[in-house]
């Protein structure tokens, strides 16, 4: 076992700046950026850390796509994008020709990592002070797995260097979430967000969990009634305890993890995840945020395109289950009452009508197969919505940037622009066809894996 | 072999008619569907019986492909349906699917092996799933109970659009599914080596079942018949040649164990999921058993070697099918494994095959269906693009040289 406590586990219940670690953003000009990727470049330990990607077909997902580019690596950080790139001296250049440049792909929704017994506390349906990140365990399998960096082998061959995860869906609010990457040479760096959002599940699932034990919530009316009622307690709590700003509620009150969890998502720190896949759980989902006054990212919405202008107009975005199997509960047999309005032209019905998109996995692991890694997918349910007429640009920046935006990242990552986290891939192919491998995939400006081939 | 069919007519009196009459009916169903001929000319025809054809034309009436070719000219009076520049391939099957059932009705788990269960005797033809299939180019599938049981019952090969469930099957016998390894844990037997062995018994039981009717049948039926055994004839079924077993297997040890007991019993045998099949591939191909194997399109993560399933099976000379295990991901998306058995190295005619003409030839309805040749059924797909690739759609399905699913007519 390791000595060292990584810092996760240190805090509790802290705002999210704690996760960021503050690192000083690189000047937006290519000028500045080239100019210190000149001076770095004149020490050799660094030369490693500049790498330009050369000759591919690049696509920033921020702008047009560009033949024959360059991607600049300096640092860990994007230093440069297009073809007019200058590379600085001792840059390992590495001819990239006839492949697809791209900002990694994030999955928006995830259980990967976390143990299927350490999902959903059962005998509490509401636990807003819960953290997933202290259920995170990315070190593969029990047992099994290489010593050293961490690297989540099976998501980076798909392309996926970030992933959001999630208490489980079997709980009405099971907790907080955060973003993490899937390659890092320590515990603490795969932190990028955390927490990043309160999870909360509408719909049959929670109701048959508790059903099945007799207890209340066994209805969808006694979920939701117990979610306002929780609600209404957490404004009452920050009116009398310095409105959930702990410095200013120091000594007023005695710490209440829970209400400040669920603060800061009254403060708008971060948004409710809330899983709602038939329409009325989406209007029910709706209705809160508007009384309650959060921000809100619908989840899974198998039946959001039913909704679309509704979605649309309120400026809501969707993170959609799998366009291939869209009945992300877990079961092996989903509850048709949640998925009656499953179709695989959801996300392009959303896209038309205005409704910000994301494709998520919504993986976890499937009895005993494997881990939540269906994540590595994610292109191959791109390429189902661009078959039903979504745009190219469109479901790419479906996997990338939207998700980055949603999860409230799009500081780091989800494109490829100056500044931003060096988290690359190499495809080799057209990254929408079923017979393109992911080639190189950096992580930080590290390149955390390399196909055989 | 007399012996049992005699029975099933005792038992099911208008199923044996159809079962017997099967041919007859087929030809009869066929000759309705469809009056005068079609052709569809100028696609790229993939037929699974062959090298692909550019620019060909295939022609079909009364239901059946009359004619397949570069060079053949459509009859004066067909109906001409230009195709140029899209794909056409063969109606596609899916070998395990439990699809046409409410999923409440396909483990009897209280009966821990119920060979009697048929998956036919709930079939609707109100489940939303089979338009999902016929939209997804999967016109015939074998759909059987679950595998919660040591045997869950039978299957049976059916079309996934028709007139009636009644007119659709293709074959009543679509074998007997068992299912290997370890079970729940309230009720005997939990463990794999407890199934193996109860399956063991059983087949013994049946042996001496059989055994009882050839003694009264042998001494001139005298004496009261033996009382009969719904379970046990649908074992017997197995044993004489008549039904095979299809086995729901993931670990290699159970999968060596329920070979050596298609060997100790000579029975015919499919394996099915077969996870760890490639570990032992070698006894798969020394066997001469079917492999059919994942993966389940992309619902579940499977290590890379489990995705090369189809490859290495391949390889082996083994016959492969790909499945979806409707609902478990629904079988529109049949299409999308031929694609990731591509992705992990199979070929493309390999994996093609593994999604018309082998799962047809494991069924035992390679004769009607699984390739596009003169004198099958005319379950016919055709597409907008390369047909692997999952941004691909299928425009137009033909069963039985029928429409039975058109894009154009598709609301919004």
């Amino acid at each position: 076992m390791s000595g060292a406590t990584p810092r996760a586990f240190e805090r509790v219940g802290g705002a999210m700046a704690g996760w960021d670690r503050g690192r000083a953003r690189i000047g937006a000009t290519m000028a500045a950026v080239l100019a210190m990727a000149a001076i770095h470049g004149a020490g050799a330990g660094v030369r490693a850390q500049t790498v330009a990607l050369t000759g591919g077909l690049v696509y920033p997902i921020s702008s047009e796509a560009v033949e024959g580019g360059t991607v600049l690596i300096v640092d860990g950080r994007i230093a440069a994008v297009g073809v007019d790139v200058d590379i600085p001296a001792g840059a390992e250049v590495v001819d990239v020709t006839g492949s697809v440049v791209m900002p990694g792909i994030i999955d928006a929704m995830s259980y990967y990592g976390v143990a299927a017994e350490d999902m959903n506390e059962v005998p509490n349906p509401l636990t807003p002070e819960l953290r997933i990140i202290e259920a995170f365990a990315p070190f593969g399998t029990f047992g099994s797995g290489e010593a050293g960096e961490i690297r989540v082998r099976e998501l980076l061959q798909g392309g996926v260097t970030a992933t959001y995860i999630g208490p489980g869906d079997a709980t009405v609010l099971g907790g907080q979430g955060a973003v993490v990457k899937t390659a890092g040479a320590r515990f603490d760096d795969l932190i990028v967000r955390e927490p990043a959002a309160i999870d909360i599940t509408l719909g049959g699932k929670p109701a048959s969990t508790y059903r099945e034990q007799s207890r209340s919530p066994s209805t969808r009316m006694a979920v939701v009634a117990q979610l306002r009622d929780l609600l209404v307690k957490a404004r009452e709590w920050m009116a009398t305890s310095g409105g959930g700003d702990e410095a200013s509620g120091a000594g007023a009150a005695p710490r209440n993890l829970g209400m400040e969890a669920l603060a800061r998502l009254l403060n708008g720190e971060v948004p409710a995840r809330v899983q709602a896949n038939a329409t009325r759980d989406i209007r029910v989902a709706m209705e809160l945020a508007e009384e309650f006054g959060f921000e809100l990212v619908v989840d899974g919405g198998a039946g959001a395109h039913q909704m679309a202008e509704d979605l649309a107009d309120r400026g809501i975005p969707v993170v959609l289950g799998p366009i291939s199997h869209p009945y992300i509960s877990g079961e092996e047999i989903p509850d048709p009452g949640d998925y009656g309005g499953v179709d695989e032209r959801n996300a392009v019905w959303l896209q038309e009508a205005g409704v910000h998109v994301s494709l998520a996995s919504f993986s976890r692991g499937f009895g005993p197969f494997g881990p939540g890694v269906a994540g590595q997918w994610l292109l191959i349910d791109a390429s189902i919505a661009r078959g039903h007429g979504m745009s190219e640009a469109d479901v790419l920046r479906a996997v990338t940037l939207n998700p980055a935006e949603v999860l409230g990242v799009a500081d780091r990552m989800g494109s490829l622009e100056v500044g931003k986290d060096a988290d690359v891939v190499v495809f080799d192919g057209d990254p929408l066809s079923i017979r393109t491998w992911a080639s190189r995939v950096y992580v930080d400006g590290r390149l955390v894996h390399e196909r055989e081939d | 072999m007399q012996f049992t069919q005699w029975k099933a007519e005792l038992t099911h009196g208008a199923l044996a008619v159809l079962v017997g009459g099967f041919a007859a009916a087929a030809a009869a169903s066929g000759a309705r569907a469809q009056d005068a001929p079609v052709a569809l000319v100028g696609a790229r025809i993939h037929t699974a019986a062959g090298p692909a054809i550019e620019n060909g034309t295939i022609v079909f009436a009364g239901g059946v492909i009359t004619a397949l070719g570069a060079d053949v000219s459509p009859p004066g009076d067909a109906e001409v349906v230009d195709v140029s520049g899209m794909v056409v391939m063969p109606g596609m099957l899916d070998n395990h699917s439990h699809i046409g059932a409410d999923s409440r009705d396909l483990n009897e788990f209280p009966i821990r092996f119920g060979p009697q269960h048929r998956i036919r005797d709930v079939l609707s033809p109100d489940d939303a799933f089979w338009k999902g299939a016929v939209k997804g180019g999967v016109t015939t599938v074998v759909t059987g109970p679950g595998s919660g049981e040591v045997s869950s019952g039978q299957a049976i090969v059916i079309k996934t659009w028709g007139e009636s469930i009644d007119e659709r099957v293709v074959k009543e016998r679509g074998g007997l599914k068992i299912a290997m390894g370890r079970k729940r844990p309230d009720q005997s037997p939990t463990t794999s080596m407890a199934v193996t062995a109860l399956l063991r018994a059983k087949f013994i039981e049946a042996q001496e079942y059989q055994a009882k009717w050839d003694a009264w049948e042998e001494g001139g039926r005298e004496g009261p018949a033996p009382p009969r055994d719904l379970a046990m004839e649908a074992v017997v079924r197995v044993l004489s040649g008549e039904d095979r077993i299809r086995s729901h297997v993931h670990q290699a040890h159970d999968i060596l164990a329920i070979i050596r007991l298609s060997q100790e019993f000579d029975f015919g045998l499919t394996i099915h999921h077969s996870t760890e099949a490639y570990k032992v591939a070698d006894d798969i191909a020394e066997a001469g058993i079917d492999v059919v194997g994942l993966p389940l399109f992309t619902r579940v993560a499977l290590a890379d070697e489990v995705m090369a399933t189809g490859t290495v099976m391949n390889e082996k000379g083994v016959r492969f099918a790909f499945h979806t295990d409707d609902p478990v991901v629904g079988s529109k998306w049949q299409r999308g494994n031929a694609g990731l058995g591509i992705r992990y190295g199979m070929t493309e005619q390999d994996a093609l095959e593994a999604v018309t003409i082998n799962p047809a030839a494991i069924a035992g309805v390679e004769d009607r269906v699984g390739s596009l040749e003169v004198g099958k059924d005319a379950d016919i797909v055709v597409l907008n693009g390369t047909w692997y690739e999952v941004s691909t759609l299928v425009t137009r399905v033909y069963v039985e040289g029928q429409v039975a699913y058109d894009r154009e007519g598709e609301g919004p």
